[in-house]
């Protein structure tokens, strides 16, 4: 009797866990992590990499103006800064490129090994994946496993709610084949092309697929504070057919900020300072 | 010279042509890397011979350190000599193996040596003893001399 009754409490006990994980279970299909097929709309999953135009002797430099180690090519013009703004950011520019010339480089956020954030994460300077279903794209970029999501079919959330961090929280919608992507809640400190922007930073993308290999993204920087107007560009990307993303974690970053100059250098292993006696 | 040698050269030729490749690839990109390159003296590229100490294949960057001496200097004193390489990524795409440089090996290498005057460079090229010739991949740029 006793034994049955131990039975019954058992059952009852099972029941009643069950009970409580039941309600996890019948949760409504969620179509970020559907594995239909994306249907009706262009599909950007695959491997890619910026797009490197034919080489033609009258088409001018790719992508504009190379970077100081900071990408394959930044996009675009300078930031249109106000002019409140505009003569410290020439300054700093200019400081940057004089320490270079003398071979003493301001170390960048990648040599501290931080992520390059939004929208620089987006230059590819290394392949980046991109995974899609019904409701999310996913942006794997190689250098640094940088990863960002875009919610389709929800908006970016108001800027007062949205947390800041360095990929920002995307919504996007479909108009036609053309993906519209909005993100907002950017960290201040996530600089591209070392220009400052406000917590009210808007990023605007549009991306399209070119051809079966190519698809485009055009980028819109809006921020009232420190904006005169729209910042734009348009980054190009190829496929990388069969290319297997590679991990990437910052182990051992030797490069350090000199607390004297303020320039970057190279630390030397314990061992291989012995090795040097 | 033995065939050995032969197979040695014939297999440095190929190399030296898939650097070519390598290089004329490179240069259709600009610049990128995790870091300014400017620490380093890219005009003033030596060479150095000697034996690996220690290889590290990690992010953001990876290292071979060797003692070894200056090729082209009449100064002939082994030192202890770090490189820094691209990242995993980037010499996976040209062709390099994790495990591909040991302790032990005789390699010789070119390299742009740190401006500050430490036994520190940035590997432009590398040939390893069974005489096939790696670059270093487009953002670290290539060998100015042979």
């Amino acid at each position: 009797m006793a034994t049955k009754q131990a039975i019954v409490s058992a059952r009852a006990a099972a029941l009643l866990a069950l009970s409580i994980a039941l309600p996890a279970y019948a949760q409504q299909s969620d179509d970020s992590r559907s594995s239909e097929t994306v249907v009706g709309v262009p599909d950007f999953s695959g491997t890619w990499e910026r797009y490197t135009p034919p080489r033609n002797s009258n088409a001018p430099p790719a992508g504009g103006t190379p970077g100081a180690g900071l990408g394959p090519t930044f996009g675009g013009s300078p930031p249109p800064l106000k002019p409140e703004f505009a003569a410290a950011y020439e300054a700093d520019v200019r400081s940057r490129q004089e320490a270079e010339r003398r071979g003493e480089p301001i170390p960048s956020v990648n040599a501290q090994c931080l992520p390059e954030g939004m929208p620089g994460m987006m230059i590819a300077l290394f392949p980046m994946e991109v995974l899609q279903t019904r409701g999310q794209i996913t942006i794997v970029q190689e250098a640094f496993s940088q990863i960002r999501r875009i919610y389709i079919g929800e908006d970016a959330p108001a800027i007062a709610d949205a947390e800041p961090t360095f990929f920002g929280h995307s919504g996007a919608r479909w108009e036609g084949d053309t993906l519209v992507v909005e993100t907002v809640g950017i960290k201040e400190s996530v600089r591209y092309r070392n220009a400052p922007h406000s917590a009210n930073v808007r990023i605007h993308e549009r991306m399209r697929m070119l051809d079966a290999n190519r698809f485009e993204n055009q980028i819109t920087v809006v921020d009232p504070e420190y904006f005169t107007g729209p910042w734009s560009w348009t980054w190009t990307y190829q496929r990388k057919p069969n290319y297997k993303i590679y991990e990437y974690v910052c182990e051992d970053n030797r490069e350090f900020v000199d607390p004297e100059t303020g320039a970057q250098r190279m630390r030397f292993r314990d061992d291989a300072a012995e090795s040097k006696e | 010279m033995t065939r050995g040698g032969e197979v040695t050269k014939s297999m440095n030729a190929v190399g030296a042509a898939c650097l070519v490749v390598v290089m004329t690839l490179s240069a259709a990109r600009s610049a990128s890397a995790h870091h300014s390159f400017a620490m380093f003296d890219n005009e003033n590229q030596i060479k150095l011979e000697g034996t690996v100490t220690h290889f590290q294949w990690t992010n953001p960057h990876v290292y071979i350190e060797l003692d070894a001496m200056n090729v082209y200097s009449d100064d002939k004193t082994v030192k202890g000599w770090t490189i820094e390489c691209a990242n995993p990524g980037i010499l996976n795409r040209i062709g390099w193996k994790f495990n591909m440089v040991s302790p032990g090996d005789k390699v010789t290498i070119i390299v742009a040596p740190l401006r500050s005057g430490e036994p520190g460079a940035l590997l432009k090229q590398i040939t390893l003893p069974d005489g096939r010739v790696f670059a270093n991949g487009g953002p670290a740029g290539p060998a100015l001399m042979q």
